[in-house]
This record gives structure tokens, sequence and C-alpha cells, in this order.
């Protein structure tokens, strides 16, 4: 058996009386493509925290590649090729997009490189035009296309992008899958955090439901829309999306 | 600013003396302003690219004044090395500083570094045996040479604090073209994402701090030998030196590579002429002077002069790009 | 052993006072968000006031502190109006450099108003003290720890019971909410500005039958309320008692075994420490 690229287990954070994940556990294979579902606050964006360790978990263990992992910094974490995108956008904002990327490169290069390659991301991500605008003042999709090229600047193993296709039209989904699919080709695993069904449905091998900080089920896209309790905790509600 | 504007302005800095009293007093406030430039510029490396405001630099700055002074009391060892030694222990001393009040933001990380310049001015008031105590040290005077770092004219310590200034200022400049200035902004604008994207903020943080301590401490050394004289409440008082400097960063411009020389050129003649105009009128009278300016400067102006420039450049600018628009129509 | 119980007292009561000018630096940061580095001035202040109801009125300071209060109080609402108000949203070092501005004002206006001498009033009381088997407590500070106290209490009364203290603690959680329940947040924000160099300048009048005032009187606390303020956690009005009485112990404690220079090393380095420990003070959240 290969060990997977990201496994979990038993993470649990509480935050004071607030049990916001409890003994999660699950494991992501390199190349694949998981979707994380679950309805508003049942700790999506904790988990992704928590594995980049912006959180230190009050219980349970996370390893990349077979390398226990939990309770390193962030940046350590970020250079052994874990990192993630933030869901409420957090960019530089008094930096140039091109100058936001480029610091995702430091990880593994001096400046001049680092700017050649941070053009090469800005590039795959299809927005290499605006690389000298102010990330200030972009607007809330491009902002969190800027988030996933300073992301895969850092040259990642596995990419966890937190609702990225938030407020983006149907064609611009469609250019966000086709750049998800193009990265996996490229050997990369990437984690999805996303509310429309219909790009998590059609990008994703597997997909995990939480619910209340807890995994309610696993499974390919098919199994999971038929699955009854996640039906009832999610799907009922957001049906229509 | 170009490279050609800048080399211009230090040419023209480099003649001003030229115009001036070699032993007067503007050259001496315009050598004060220099060395307040460059102490705004050291401090910009932590202030303006990391974000921290600190309040604490005056210990860098005393602890460089006495070590320096010290070594050629005791040892006559040239204010050259007494320098290095004084850069080496402030490098130190901001190590030592970073410890706690790294993860202290705004208020606490303000009080926790004003605190720490406290230690060090009390610390050389009561270690009378060693420091002097509060009646402070005389630097010895041999003979004027650019080995001993005294000189008989203030003209040459305005060059001296002149290329002191543009050294400090290439080192900003190098840190802010460098990796590290990237790290530094990332820190400073978004601390999370940067340490999500590989940026190790603590590592950073240190590092400006040592190299901002380690230039203050050795612009120490240059003021006490420029001063020939100092006591503990000078060198590591609170309002003369921390707050001070923060003060002529922020007035001109924080961050930015001209603020300081900018800032310093203008608080400085003002504290200087309010003390010459007001002196005899009144004890007290210059002091408070001085206190309402910087209320004013915080009421009025409180994003910096360069701001304040560059809101009145893009004024005129307007002007003349819509008075083009008009002579089209 | 008795010169340590001694020192637990004398601690004691001069913490009480302590405790009463810190409670106004915490107040004010606790309700707007503002570190104000001329707090200190305030008591000197206080201390002038009940210092010329002395002399011109033959009023004992222990009344005249009253008087401080009103008129500082009245003072603090103005200049909040006028000035303080202004750099509520600034970022912190603004705020500092404004506040040091009014702490160089105010110091230097004293000089030039009232000259650099030194002085004090005479009270009956003043040389009196009460003994309690081998211990003495000396009646100017028994006083003073006693107004404190009372002050305090009455803060913490008015903070807890009435509709004002309900406004202040609604502002100081959240400004927007409270503006959302139809408080007036900029009077509520001024009033408690007033209170809180009110209750300063209260302590600097208490004080003024055992210390002397003189322009930079008020220097000298600054340390100590300082200390005491993030002691107990910058903006709780219980914690700042906690602390006072606790710094007050640690310098009487510290004076029997370190050189009078050395008190204020003790108070930086149990300063630093506890910022970088427990940031929150000895008793927050943290
Ligand atoms: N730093 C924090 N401190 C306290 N509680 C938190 C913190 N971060 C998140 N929470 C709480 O944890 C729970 C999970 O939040 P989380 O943001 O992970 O949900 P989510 O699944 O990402 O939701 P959404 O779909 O709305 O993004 C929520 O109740 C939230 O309020
Ligand atoms: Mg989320």
């Amino acid at each position: 058996m290969n060990t997977p690229l990201l496994s979990v287990e038993g993470l649990s954070k509480r935050f004071g009386g607030l049990q916001a994940l409890s003994d999660v556990t699950f494991a992501v294979n390199t190349g694949e493509i998981v979707g994380l579902i679950g309805p508003n606050g049942a700790g999506k964006s904790t988990l992704f925290s928590t594995l980049v360790g912006l959180h230190r978990p009050s219980a349970g263990k996370v390893a990349l590649n077979g390398r226990d992992v939990t309770g390193l910094r962030p940046h350590v974490i970020a250079a052994n090729g874990l990192t993630k995108t933030f869901q409420n956008v957090s960019l530089f904002a008094g930096s140039s997009v091109l100058d936001n990327v480029l610091i995702g490169g430091l990880v593994h290069s001096r400046v001049a490189s680092a700017r050649g390659f941070a053009m090469d991301c800005l590039k795959r991500v299809g927005i290499s035009d605006i690389a000298q605008r102010s990330a200030g003042s972009l607007s809330f999709p491009e902002r969190a296309r800027v988030e996933v090229a300073r992301a895969l600047c850092t040259r990642p193993k596995v990419l966890l992008l937190d609702e990225v296709m938030a407020a983006l039209n149907t064609a611009e989904m469609d250019e966000v899958i086709g750049l998800i699919r193009d990265l996996r080709k490229d050997g990369l695993t990437v984690v999805i955090v996303e509310h429309h069904m219909r790009a998590i449905m059609s990008v994703c091998d597997r997909i995990f439901v939480l619910n209340f900080g807890q995994l309610i089920a696993d499974g390919p896209p098919a199994h999971i829309a038929r699955h009854p309790e996640v039906v009832e905790a999610y799907l009922g509600r957001e049906h229509d999306v | 600013m170009t490279m050609r504007q800048t080399f211009l302005l230090i040419c023209f800095a480099t003649l001003i003396p030229l115009a001036l009293e070699p032993n007067g007093y503007y050259i001496r406030i315009l050598t004060l302003a220099l060395l307040f430039a460059a102490l705004g510029q050291a401090w910009n490396i932590v202030g303006g690219l990391a974000g921290q405001m600190s309040l604490g630099h005056a210990a860098f700055f005393g602890l460089g004044a006495y070590t320096s002074t010290l070594l050629l009391i005791h040892f006559g060892i040239s204010p050259w090395i007494g320098m290095l030694a004084g850069g080496v222990l402030g490098g130190i001393a901001a190590f030592l500083l970073s410890l706690p009040t790294m993860r202290l933001k705004g208020h606490y990380f303000a009080l926790g570094t004003l605190a720490f310049a406290e230690v060090f001015r009390v610390i050389a008031n009561t270690w009378s045996s060693l420091t002097g105590g509060p009646v402070g040290l005389s630097v010895p005077f041999s003979e004027p040479s650019l080995a001993m770092l005294q000189f008989n004219e203030t003209r040459s310590y305005y060059y001296l604090m002149l290329a002191a200034f543009v050294a400090v200022s290439m080192i900003f400049v190098i840190i802010v073209q460098g990796r590290l200035g990237y790290r530094l902004r990332a820190v400073k604008e978004g601390p999370d994402a940067a340490e999500v994207i590989g940026v190790n903020t603590t590592r950073v943080k240190i590092h400006a701090a040592v190299i901002s301590g380690s230039l203050t401490a050795m612009l120490g050394t240059l003021y006490a030998q420029l001063n020939f004289f100092f006591d503990p409440d000078t060198v590591f008082g609170a309002l003369q030196i921390s707050i001070r400097i923060a003060l002529i960063v922020i007035v001109g411009g924080i961050g930015t590579l001209f603020g300081p020389l900018l800032g310093a050129l203008l608080i400085i003649p003002l504290e200087e002429f309010a003390n010459v105009m007001l002196a005899d009128r009144a004890a007290g009278l210059s002091q408070l002077t001085y206190g309402a300016l910087l209320m004013a400067i915080v009421l009025l102006q409180p994003q910096g002069l360069a701001e304040f420039a560059k809101k009145l450049a893009a004024r005129i600018s307007g002007k003349v790009m819509s008075s083009k628009t008009e002579a089209r129509t | 052993m008795t010169s340590l119980v001694q020192a637990i007292i004398d601690g004691l009561m001069v913490g009480g006072v302590y405790a009463v000018i810190s409670i106004g630096l915490t107040l004010v940061f606790g309700v707007l968000g503002i570190v104000n580095f001329a707090q200190a001035e305030f008591l000197m202040l206080g201390m002038y006031i009940a210092y010329f109801a002395w002399a011109a009125l033959g009023l004992d300071p222990l009344a005249g502190a009253f008087l401080a209060f009103g008129i500082v109080f009245a003072l603090g609402y103005g200049l909040q109006r006028t000035i303080i108000q202004r750099v509520l949203k600034a970022p912190a070092v603004s705020q500092v450099f404004l506040t040091v501005g009014l702490l160089i004002v105010m110091e230097n206006g004293a000089l030039l108003a009232f000259g650099s001498q030194i002085r004090s009033v005479t009270t009956a009381y003043q040389t009196k003290s009460l003994q309690i088997g081998p211990f003495f407590v000396s009646l100017p500070y028994l006083a003073a720890f006693l107004m404190s106290i009372a002050s305090g209490v009455s803060l913490w009364w008015v903070l807890n019971r009435s509709w004002l203290g309900m406004a202040i603690r609604a502002t100081a959680i959240d400004p927007m909410a409270g503006r959302l329940i139809g408080i007036n947040i900029d009077r509520v924000m001024a009033i408690a500005f007033g209170l809180g160099v009110g209750l300063t300048a209260f302590g600097g009048a208490v004080v003024l039958p055992y210390l002397s005032v003189f322009p930079t009187a008020g220097s000298q606390f600054v340390v100590l309320m300082f200390t005491v303020a993030v002691l107990g956690g910058l903006g709780s009005v219980a914690g700042a008692v906690v602390g006072g009485l606790a710094v007050g112990v640690i310098t009487s404690v510290s004076a029997l075994m370190f050189p009078i220079q050395l008190q204020n090393l003790v108070l930086f380095l149990v300063f630093i420490a506890i910022l970088a420990l427990r940031p929150d003070g000895l008793m927050g959240r943290a």
C-alpha cells in the first residue's frame, strides 16, 4: 500500500465552547481532486486552516507524505508542499498582483527567478494582464484568482482551495474547472471547498461531507448525491444552487 | 524619484555647506537633521516595512553612544571600532527585545518597546560606576582626525552624517528590493497569509529588528562624537529619541525612501527655532510650543507630509490635466 | 518579619491610591481604545486644584478632591469632544503622539502658570499615625487609601448599577452596536474620558497631604500607572484595583531589598514580562 499524500487522523478543534471539528479522519492520494462540502459553519474553512497550521489542533494528527506535520508552523508546512487559499481573500493589499504572487515563490528561489515563475503562475490562472495592478483595487473574482496564483507559486504538492469560485459566472467557473484539471495533469493534488454543486460534481473524484464538524459521508460524486444524510443535511437546503 | 534625481539631490546636499559658515548655527541644525534622517531610515526598516511601530529605539541609540564612548575613555579604542561593537550590542538588544514583543500589536507593542528603552535609561542612571550615572559622559577630545572620528568644524560632521544617511538609505533600498523587503511587506499586510505561503514571519521580523537596532546603535556613536557630551536622559530618553524618530518618519511619510529626510528637515529645524526663539522668554514655553505642534501635526495630517505632498501634486497635475482637456475642446 | 509586614501594610495603603489613578487610565482605554500618555498630568492637575483650594479657601485636600474631580471631569469632557475624538480611529502611534503632545503641553503649561516651586499643604493629621500592635499606619496614607477605595467602589456602582454605566460598558464592547440601540456614543465616550481623568485627578488630590505638587509631579506616576493597568489588563476596572494593590506591595517590598532607583526597574521588568506572557493582563481573557 502506498502512503497517502495527505492523511488526517482524529483531527479535532475547539474554539472555547464550540467544537468546530470533531474526530475528522480521511486521506487524499497523489493526483486526486477531492471535494469538501457541507453547510455554512460546518467547519470546512477551519479544517483547511488547521491542516496548514494556522490553528493548532486540539487533538489528532496530520501527515504529509508520511511525515507528521501536526503542530508545525504554517511556513514549514508550506515548504513541505501544503498550502491554501483564503475564503475571505487575504491579499497583500498595498502590493501589486505580481508582487503578491512573487512572495509565494520566495520559498524556493530568489527575487529575480521568483518573479519569472510568478508571471508563469499568473498566466496559468489567466490573469497576466493585471500583473501590475494594485491588489487592493481588484474585483472579488480577480482577487480569488490572485489567491490561486499566489498559492501555486509556492509549488505545492497539495493545494487547498477555499471557495475560489464564489461570485464567478458560469463561463469563468468553467475556466477554473479547466485549470484545476490541468493542475492535476501536472501532478498536483487538489482539495476544493465549494458551494456550487455543479462544479464540485463535475471535477471531483471523491467528495467528503462535513456537518457540525464531523465527516458524515465520503465517496464518488454520484454516491454522495444520493446519500440520504447528505441530502438532508446539505443538498436539501440548497438544492437550487 | 529616479536615479538621476537622487544623484542630483546628493550633489546638492554636498554643495550646501559651501554656502554656510563652516562652524555656524545653520550647518549644525542640518547636521543634526541628517543624523535624525538616518535614524529615521533605520527605524523605517521595522516601522515602515514591517509595520511595527517601535517606540523603543532609544535603547539601541544609547547603547551605541555608551559603548563607543566607554571604550574610548577606558581603552582609547577608536570610535570606529566602538561603533562596530555598539552595532553588535544593538543587534543583540534588538533580538532580545523582539522575543517578548514579537506577538504584540498596536498599543501593546508601543508600550512594550517604550518600557524596554526605559529599562536602559534607569540602568544607565543607576549604574554610575560604569556609566557615570545621571551626570553623563564626556567624550575625550584628542586631536581632530578621521581615524578618531573627531573634527574641529561642524562642516566635517555634516559630511559624516550625510554619508551615514546615504549608507543607511542604501541598506534600506537593498532590503526593500530584496527577499527580506518582500517578506516584510507581506508580514505587514497579512501575517497569516504570509505564513501560509511560506514566509517565516517570526524570523523576518527578527531580521528586520536586528538590522534596524544595529544601525541605530551605530548612529548613537556618531551622535556621541558630534555632541561630545551626553547623559542617560538624552540618549535613552523616550521623548528625545524614541518618539522623535518615529514622529519624524511618520510626518515625512512612513515606509518611503525620502520620508525620513523630509520629516527630519521639518521637525529638527522647527524644534531648534522654537527653542532659540522661545527659550529665554519663559521656562517651558518652547517645550509647550513643541507639544502643541506635536498635537497639531497629528490632528492636521495624520497620514504624513509625503501623503500631503502627493495630494498636492495630484491636485496640481489634475488642474494641469483638466486645463489641457479644456484647451483641446 | 515585622518590617516585611509593615512594608506590605504600607504597600497596600499606597496601592489603593495607585488603583484609583490607574482606573482612570484603564477606563479610558477600555471605552475609547486610547492609551492616554497624558493621564498622569491630570493627577498633577488634581494636586494643584486641591492645593489652591486649600491655600485660597482653606479647604482640606480630601474635600478638595471632589472639586478636583469636578473640574477635571469637565475639562476631560471638553478635551475628548474637541481633540481626542478625532484620533479614535487613527493608528496607535498617532494616538501616542497626540497624548504625548498633550503631556508636554500640560506639564509645561503648569510650569508657565504656577512656576517651578514645590508646594505642599499642612493639615492637622499630617504627621499622625495609628498604632496596631507593632505596626503603624500613617493617618494621611490611611485617609488617601479609604478615599480611593470609596471612589473605586462608587465607580463600580456607577458602571454596574446605572443606565450610564450600562451605556459605557456597551460602548466599550461594541460602539456600533451601542449606537444601534440608541446610545449617544460620542457623549458616552466623552463622559468616560471625563470620568477617567477626573478619577486620576481625585487620586492626585487625596495624596496631597503627604506629597508635594510641582509641574512634573505627574511623571513619577507614569510607570506605576501603566504597570498597574497592564497588570490588571488594560480596560479592566476590577483588574486595576488588584493591580494597584499588587504594585503598591511590590514597590514597597522591593524597597526593602533594592536601592530606591531600582524600584522603577523592577516595575518595568514586571511590566514587560506581563505584556509578553499575558497581554490581556493577569486576570485577562488570554
Ligand atoms: N477563529 C475562530 N474562533 C472562534 N470560532 C471560530 C473561528 N473560526 C471559525 N469559528 C467557528 O467555527 C465554525 C466553523 O466555521 P468555518 O468557517 O470553518 O465554517 P465553514 O464550513 O467554512 O462555513 P462557510 O461555508 O460559511 O465558509 C463556525 O461556527 C465559526 O463561527
Ligand atoms: Mg468557509
